[in-house]
């Protein structure tokens, strides 16, 4: 079932909000949903008079990770996901709008990842973030360079060298999101934080924004783009197969 | 000085000089580097025995012999580069204190824990040392701003403070609790896929930027004082205080 999978988006106002919609997988990251989000990345890079977007997952939870134990059989289809994953986060991150992420429940791997990627990110005490790809025998080189940016190398370390998972509060306290509210104040906090960047300048918004994502340099795209290499070889290993056949099982 | 062990996955280095606190002299840091390199295990783990991680440099041979500090300022930088580079994470049990030359293998660590009552830092600019051998990975562990706070205001900060800046990544009551700690940690990182691991380390590494050329500077900037006036005379004021 790596077939299905898509993302919605939805403007209105200035505000634009974009789904991703594969709930029956908590919302997995699939090459057609990914395909599909590239697509709405692509629509908003060019939408004028729009300075804020909600990232959020349709169901229980944001986002399960990458579905790389459904693709197994698939030649090359593991390494055409990490990659579209890369470019994914790349595209994010270029939007010219503010990106709040709304994180419930949880946001494994490469879901974590496309937290680290937005520009704030609201969770609740008890959502699981994190990202176990080493437990599994893979690793987490496409979301390395964005978590390192985020939170620090040193930080960086100890999360993706232990793998497992955190709650919440935890990745509150390491600076993984921005905002920590109960989970039932998840949608009042997100619309306060989008009503109070819409009241905000929209150029200074985007300038600040553009100065921000220039900061590290053409040394990131590179390097999120070499992740996605790398992670692919290391999936096709003996180590990541024995485990991604495992857990499929 | 330095004994070895492997067993399960785990290269277990202790630093084994308890009556001096593990002081380390050339010698030992030679030790540690070769102990670091040329292995096969999934996970380091450096231990220091006794009441105290490490105290930091012997300086006493430095008293009759000038080739004594740059010797240990090399043979850290060499210890230094051999912890990070080698594939396999590695996990630091800092108890009691970490101090100066002590404290600059912890930014080696992937994985650092200490006690809240331990004392760390890099005081020895108060020596006319400067601590730069060590900063290319103290800035990468806890970031510029700390770094700055830590090696150029001559203090000692406590485990709690050291977990608050970064320096660590648990800080627990006693400083048996982070030796015990330190193992759980270890056995838990050599239960993991080691492929994964250490590509995800090395990865890591890389992400960071912390090169060769930078590990070098790094240690020519600390070099380069030891046989400057101010740093021969305030070493040799420690001798007579």
């Amino acid at each position: 079932m790596s077939t299905d999978g898509k993302t919605t988006l939805t403007v209105s106002g200035g505000v634009a909000r974009l789904t991703l919609e594969r709930e029956e997988k908590r919302n997995a990251l699939s090459i057609p949903l990914l395909h599909s989000m590239h697509e709405q990345l692509d629509e908003l890079a060019a939408h004028d008079g729009v300075s804020v977007c909600v990232l959020t997952g349709a169901g229980k939870c944001f986002c399960a990770g990458m579905d790389l134990a459904a693709i197994l059989d698939e030649p090359g289809a593991a390494a055409e996901l990490l990659s579209s994953l890369a470019e994914a986060t790349l595209k994010l991150r270029a939007l010219p709008m503010v990106i709040v992420g709304s994180v419930h429940g949880a946001a494994i791997g490469g879901g974590c990842g496309l937290t680290a990627v937005c520009d704030l990110a609201v969770t609740h005490p008890d959502a699981k973030l994190g990202y176990p790809e080493v437990d599994l025998g893979v690793c987490p080189a496409v979301v390395a360079p964005w978590l390192v940016e985020s939170i620090g190398a040193g930080a960086a370390r100890r999360i993706m060298l232990q793998g497992g998972l955190m709650s919440g509060e935890r990745a509150y306290e390491l600076g993984l999101v921005s905002h920590l509210v109960p989970r039932e104040e998840m949608d009042t906090t997100v619309n306060t934080i989008v009503e109070r960047l819409s009241a905000a300048g929209p150029k200074a918004l985007a300038a600040t924004k553009r100065l921000l994502n220039e900061l590290p340099g053409e040394g990131l795209a590179a390097a999120v783009r070499k992740g996605a290499k790398i992670s692919a070889e290391v999936v096709a290993g003996a180590e990541a197969q024995e485990r991604l056949r495992r857990r499929r099982a | 000085m330095i004994e070895v062990q492997d067993a399960d996955g785990i290269r277990t280095i202790m630093l084994s000089r308890p009556d001096k606190r593990n002081a380390m002299t050339p010698a030992m840091l030679d030790g540690l580097s070769d102990a670091a390199s040329g292995h096969d295990a999934h996970v380091v783990l450096l231990l220091g025995e006794g009441r105290t991680f490490c105290a930091g440099f012997d300086l006493t041979a430095c008293r009759d012999d000038d080739k004594a500090l740059p010797a240990l300022l090399t043979g850290l930088s060499h210890a230094i580069r051999a912890l990070r580079t080698g594939p396999a994470p590695v996990v630091i049990g800092a108890h009691g204190a970490a101090i100066a030359g002590g404290c600059a293998l912890l930014g080696a660590g992937d994985i650092v824990i200490t006690n809240n009552d331990a004392k760390l830092g890099y005081p020895v600019v108060r020596l006319g040392i400067s601590p730069a051998v060590s900063a290319p990975t103290s800035v990468a562990t806890c970031g510029d701003r700390r770094t700055r706070e830590l090696m150029l205001d001559p203090k000692l900060i406590d485990g709690a403070t050291a977990l608050r800046m970064g320096l660590v990544a648990e800080s627990l009551a006693y400083a048996d609790g982070a030796i015990a700690r330190a193992r759980e940690v270890a056995q838990s990182l050599a239960a993991k896929p080691p492929g994964a691991l250490a590509r995800t380390k090395l990865w890591l590494n890389e992400v960071e930027g912390v090169r060769g050329d930078t590990f070098d500077a790094a240690l020519e900037a600390s070099l380069a004082l030891v046989d400057g006036e101010e740093g021969k005379r305030m070493l040799a004021a420690a001798w007579t205080s």
